[in-house]
């Protein structure tokens, strides 16, 4: 039976409740940030004499107004509003709280802030050259990278490649802006609403922030309006900022950002620059790779360190590479301080080894699949472990590049898509301005499933069941509309043996579900479904002790749920229960980089066909092609829903998004009519998603595997599909610009640019 | 005279006074009816989260068929509903959910749901749409195919789909659920909102309404909507601070940017003549200043196809509800869309002034950036243009970064006449380009190349290193200088190409 969204009622008729659908109580303030203009200046004055006089304009506050004025998820190095330094623009220098916007507005437009511009830094090479790190360098090594490469010197076995790859970052783009309401309650404590992946974080940040205990702090997620990482951690400032104003002033305060605020002023996905020397053989099978990863990590720390992790973790892809070394540090720079995205690192280290195939498969002319196919991990012993010596189980990734390779039937269009290219680039460039250029190309994903920050993998639950029989759970996991309450109330119906809609998934608040992870690397399910699962099991072992004492004394042999739960409560028997889930079997090791980092692999393939333009660039997405490992899929509708749309929006990052900064290091483009999300005629012409039939994931609840990011990945195929129309590597995002100047500068014609 | 905005919203009566009609009408929805379910995201009406349906009932003076149309309720004033019937997200279910939203609830066109009311929205108006323009006889012959048929749900086709929610974005679905959702809406269990939002009482009341100017006038917010010409001319030469607010989709963007102040506004909808558009001297169009791009399109889809064309790619169905050609006009943006068309077609835009109406050719209306030859206490009523005749050769090209709902990057008409095809001798050619400097641009010096020239290879590489010379583009967010003068080649050379 086909289980729908348990919100998708309340959504299509509009009354689905976000924080600012919230109805304005009493005296609700309006909260707005006043931030800097400049990458990097002294703060010398603020002065809000005029502003406070305004009309309407409640209060202003700085950054002596917070009892502590630092935060930040993994080094608390980020103050929450900039003390006489600014580092990037866009960063806080006041909250001001007005009743209403218009006043808002014009204390913005009073406040005189005196600034001292200083020198910033704002590219990946310079903070390189100036040693700015964020973090000590990491390092994951297997077998003797150097002697590879020095034996090579004297014995000429193999093809070496040095080469770089440019990644840049990309916008979160949400629909609902960042956002919260904080209440004040009585004796200083705060309710505060957030569209937040991490409400602990939220309510830890607002209590250390104001000065209180978290006992004091309540925080409540109902739903996020999208997320995709953007909410994991930088949700927090914005809480922090309502909660302030509620706090100081005793009355509400609400703090909604408009879209162009939202982008200027937060992070986005890192940008990458990815240094690497590989050896091949003239069959293209990879004997060593040797790989320095930098990224700009921004003005603080954020995410960034897990995230270069991630991305390190995820260089191998697929592939087995005798001799490796990864190499990662983040940099810092004066831009907004990056941060997680869907994927976290992941999409950049496996952009990096999906780039070097393409390069190899031009070197020795042959095709990218085929190179894919004779690097990709394989059950034999020796070549099924990871760099960091973690045994891939349950590899799926033969059989799923054999299977799509037959089903989209790669060969035939291959040779169909060779044929009119090579008949094209008989002409020059000149003659073809009406034509286009097509490429294909079949690129796997295997994505490790766990926080790689270990104490995070862990969830916790609270099941009730009621004496009508219904149940409510809440979980630390948040609604984002990825569907992780409606697979948590399955599971709870089928453990318990109740239809899913007499459950309801409860929101997510601090005092029910308190030290929860975020929701956050795919894991929502998978820790949360399960702790929910243990909960419901417990109630459901004191029922059944309690229904089979029923039918000894009066030998029926049925009894309805409902009857069963009164009875258990008119026998003072508890109906409600809370477990903790901890993942088992995970221990690896950041600074030797070895060990256990994943519980599981979600492994994926797919196939984009695409069509270049010639006279302009533009690139339309023909077909594609998906087949995914899910194990046994919880509920195949949303996970369908969560592979086309994670598709899609990768293919935003690899082709359309591009994030452009003044050379002061402003975002310039941050609204949607300069920063091109994908639109519905983007989609590619043919889609099909299929799923695997995989039964052998035992580790995870009910042997099912976490799709969130992993088919983000994927859409790197329509990436490499453009470099295997243009016959040239490409950086990252492929624009319509880069792409035609990619084909004028090696079509050999008269364009002088 | 009154001193209110009429329009009823999910059949509801509103009579709007005082500054209420100066909000942005999805502000009035969400923070004074306390109608949530519409949503603000980009607040420029890029994303359609906003979206609502209109009908306006003016429409019933120019056609006979008024429809309930989707527009960006973030980016219109109140002020500008007057005389409409609005349906939000809250108003499409009855007792059950309408079949738009139970599809969309069984595709899994809904993730996070922050989009989805607009999406329902949008959806709901191509169905009003479909079920309206489909003839009595259609729709008895459908239904019988559907008895004979399995699918009965060939009625909306992907091709519409897209085309109709080119103005929606989506961050979660990828759209692919919203699409198997929208072709799989049974369209005989559809029935039209009017049945509960334009009654024939409701009808009568608006219409009534729109012969009655309206003037609001308070300390920090004034508002009138004369019924002539002369009553509009008039009212600014006295309030010479007054903005002039046509459809709006510009302004509501800038005035929600903080760009500008939309408190002493004046609007052009209550005056019958602009609305109209007519074929004037038997091979000219003339545009009224409140004639829709999407009325337009319409009008062009037959005589100047390449103009509709480009049409289909203008900003979204949302936008081309309202926007009109010329506010695109008055906008004076380089990259405006319709602008290198109207540059190679000799149009002539009509100032209404103190003195009356004075013409002015649009080469000489561009004087720099955003800067037009329009004075104050004055505006444009309508836009003349040519109607190229069949022996012409016409093109239009527009790009940018996104193929559609996107800004452009660069955009160029071109448009020849032979003085004797056989021996391609050409008589002259109109070259405009947009995006190449600071106003859209006639290349007269890359023109005059071709006048009384046969057309050959070395003549089109003389006039492209002509045309390189005329333009000047800048490097911008939307593409680099050089990006465009490769462009601006590549479709040059794209053109001659076929003429070749």
């Amino acid at each position: 039976m086909k289980i729908f969204h348990d919100s998708s009622l309340s959504h299509v008729t509009g009354s689905s409740e976000y924080v600012d659908d919230r109805p304005f109580l009493q005296g609700e303030l309006q909260v707005g940030v006043l931030y800097s203009p400049w990458a990097r200046a002294k703060i010398k004055k603020i002065d809000m004499q005029e502003a406070l006089k305004i009309p309407g304009v409640v209060g202003i506050f700085t950054a002596k107004d917070f009892h502590h004025n630092v935060w930040g998820s993994i080094f608390q190095d980020q103050p929450l509003i900039a003390d006489q330094e600014v580092n990037f623009v866009g960063e806080v220098v006041a909250v001001i709280a007005a009743e209403n916007k218009t006043a808002l507005t014009k204390a913005k437009d009073t406040i005189s802030v005196k600034y001292e511009k200083l020198t910033a830094v704002l590219s990946l090479e310079e903070a390189r050259r100036k040693k700015n790190y964020i973090g000590p360098e990491r390092k994951i090594e297997r077998g003797c990278i150097d002697s590879v490469f020095s034996q090579n010197q004297t014995q000429n076995q193999y093809q070496i490649l040095e080469d770089q790859l440019t990644i840049q970052g990309a916008d979160h783009f949400y629909l609902e802006n960042q956002v919260a309401v904080a209440y004040p309650k009585e004796m200083d404590q705060i309710e505060v609403h957030s569209s937040s992946q991490h409400p602990t974080e939220v309510q830890h940040v607002v209590a250390h922030s104001l000065g209180l205990n978290s006992k004091d702090v309540v925080c409540i997620v109902k739903r996020m309006g999208g997320a995709f990482g953007g909410k994991e951690s930088q949700a927090a400032p914005f809480a922090a900022y309502a909660a302030l104003v509620a706090h100081k002033l005793k009355r509400s305060a609400r703090l909604v950002l408009s879209k162009d605020d939202d982008m200027i002023i937060t992070g986005k996905r890192n940008p990458f620059q990815n240094h690497y020397r590989v050896a091949f053989d003239s069959t293209g099978k990879i004997q060593g790779l040797d790989v320095q990863m930098f990224s700009d990590g921004g003005a603080f720390a954020d995410l960034s360190t897990s995230i270069m992790e991630r991305a390190m973790l995820h260089l191998d892809n697929a592939y087995f590479i005798p001799h490796i070394r990864i190499r990662g540090q983040v940099c810092r720079t004066n831009f907004h301080p990056h941060t997680a995205f869907r994927g976290f690192g992941a999409p950049k280290g496996v952009a990096t080894i999906e780039q070097i195939i393409e390069k190899i498969a031009l070197i020795l002319n042959k095709d990218a699949l085929e190179i894919r196919k004779l690097n990709c991990y394989t059950s034999k012993e020796g070549r099924d472990k990871t760099p960091y010596e973690q045994k891939v189980e349950n590899n799926c990734l033969p059989e799923l590049f054999e299977k799509l390779e037959k089903k989209c039937d790669y060969w035939n269009r291959r040779k169909k898509i060779t044929q009119h290219n090579q008949s094209l680039f008989k002409n020059p460039f000149k003659k073809n301005l009406n034509s286009q250029l097509y490429g294909l190309s079949l690129t796997p994903v295997k994505f490790g499933i766990a926080f790689t920050t270990q104490f995070l993998n862990q969830g916790n639950a609270l099941v009730h069941v009621h004496r009508d029989g219904s149940v409510q759970c809440s979980t630390g996991a948040t609604e984002m509309g990825q569907g992780v309450n409606t697979k948590i109330a399955q599971l709870i119906s089928e453990e318990l043996g109740v239809p899913h809609h007499h459950i309801r998934i409860m929101p997510t608040s601090t005092d029910k579900n308190a030290n929860t992870s975020p929701t956050a690397a795919s894991s929502g399910t998978d820790l949360n479904g399960m702790a929910a699962v243990l909960a419901a099991r417990k109630i459901k072992q004191r029922l059944n002790e309690l229904a089979s004492q029923l039918s000894l004394e009066n030998s029926s042999k049925e009894i309805k749920f409902s009857d069963l739960v009164n009875e258990a409560y008119l026998k003072r028997i508890s109906l409600s229960d809370y477990a903790h889930y901890q993942v088992p079997g995970l221990n690896f090791n950041k600074i030797t980089g070895e060990g256990s980092a994943f519980s599981y692999f979600t492994q994926g393939v797919a196939a984009s066909e695409v069509c270049i333009d010639i006279a302009t660039g533009q690139v339309k997405v023909l077909q594609v092609d998906i087949l995914m490992d899910l194990g046994r899929p919880l509920n195949k509708e949303i996970d369908w829903g969560q592979i086309s749309g994670a598709f899609v929006q990768g293919m935003g990052w690899v082709t359309t998004e591009n994030l452009f900064y003044s050379s002061e290091g402003k975002l310039l483009s941050h609204s949607p009519s300069t920063y091109k999300i994908p639109n519905i005629q983007d989609t590619p012409r043919i889609f099909n998603i299929d799923f695997f039939e995989n039964n052998e994931n035992t580790l995870n609840i009910r042997g099912s595997k976490a799709v969130g990011e992993p088919p983000l990945l994927l859409a790197l195929s329509v990436w490499t599909a453009i470099q295997d129309a243009l016959k040239r590597s490409i950086s990252l995002p492929a624009s319509s610009e880069l792409i035609l100047k990619t084909l004028v500068k090696n079509w050999g014609s008269s364009y002088e640019f | 005279m009154r001193d209110y905005i009429l329009f009823y919203i999910n059949g509801e009566r509103h009579e709007v006074r005082g500054k209420f009609a100066g909000m942005m009408l999805a502000d009035y929805l969400r923070y004074v009816r306390g109608l949530t379910g519409t949503k603000i995201v980009c607040s420029e009406g890029d994303c359609g989260a906003c979206s609502v349906l209109r009908l306006n009932s003016m429409d019933l003076q120019k056609k006979t068929k008024a429809f309930f149309e989707p527009i960006n309720s973030c980016i219109t004033l109140v002020a500008k509903m007057d005389g409409s019937s609005i349906v939000t997200v809250e108003g499409l279910a009855e007792e059950n959910l309408s079949p738009v939203q139970k599809s969309l609830v069984t595709f899994n066109g809904t993730q996070c749901g922050f989009c989805t009311p607009g999406f329902a929205i949008t959806l709901t108006g191509l169905v009003e749409k479909k079920i309206q323009t489909c003839t009595r006889n259609e729709k008895v012959s459908k239904l019988a195919n559907k008895k004979n048929s399995e699918k009965n749900n060939e009625e909306i086709n992907e091709k519409e789909v897209k085309n109709s929610l080119t103005g929606n974005l989506c961050r979660c679905t990828g759209y692919q659920p919203i699409l198997n959702a929208a072709t799989s809406i049974d369209l005989t269990q559809c029935s039209s909102l009017k049945n509960r939002y334009f009654t024939p009482s409701q009808k009568q009341d608006l219409l009534k309404s729109q012969n009655k100017s309206i003037q609001i006038s308070e300390k920090h917010f004034s508002y009138f909507a004369g019924t002539s010409i002369k009553a509009a001319s008039d009212y600014l030469m006295k309030h010479k601070n007054t903005k002039i607010i046509g459809a709006g989709t510009d302004l509501g963007v800038l005035s929600n940017k903080n760009k500008i102040d939309l408190t002493h506004i004046i609007s052009l909808h209550l005056i019958y003549e602009l609305h109209e558009l007519k074929k004037i001297q038997g091979n000219r169009f003339r545009v009224g200043a409140s004639v829709t791009l999407n009325e337009l399109r319409h009008a062009v889809l037959e005589t100047i196809p390449e103009f509709a064309q480009l049409l289909n790619i203008f900003a979204s169905p949302q936008i081309k509800n309202v926007a009109t050609l010329v506010g695109n006009v008055a906008n004076a943006s380089p990259i405006g869309d319709t602008l290198p068309f109207l540059l190679v077609t000799n149009s002539v835009i009509h100032i209404v002034g103190p003195k009356g109406i004075r013409k002015v050719k649009i080469e000489e209306f561009y004087l720099d950036y955003k800067k037009t030859s329009l004075k104050k206490a004055e505006f444009i009523s309508a836009i003349e243009f040519d109607i190229p005749k069949k022996d012409e050769n016409l093109a239009l090209y527009k790009n940018s970064q996104r193929k559609d709902l996107d800004i452009s990057c660069l955009n160029s008409a071109f448009r020849l006449k032979w003085k004797n095809e056989n021996t391609r001798q050409i008589q002259h050619i109109q070259i405009a380009y947009g995006g190449v400097g600071p106003v859209p641009l006639r290349l007269y010096k890359t023109e005059n190349i071709f006048t009384d020239q046969i057309l050959t290879e070395t003549l089109l590489e003389k006039a492209i290193k002509e045309m390189h010379a005329e333009i000047s583009p800048q490097s911008d967010v939307r593409g680099s200088s050089s990006y465009r003068h490769i462009l601006a080649e590549n479709y040059f050379r794209k053109y001659m190409s076929s003429l070749l």
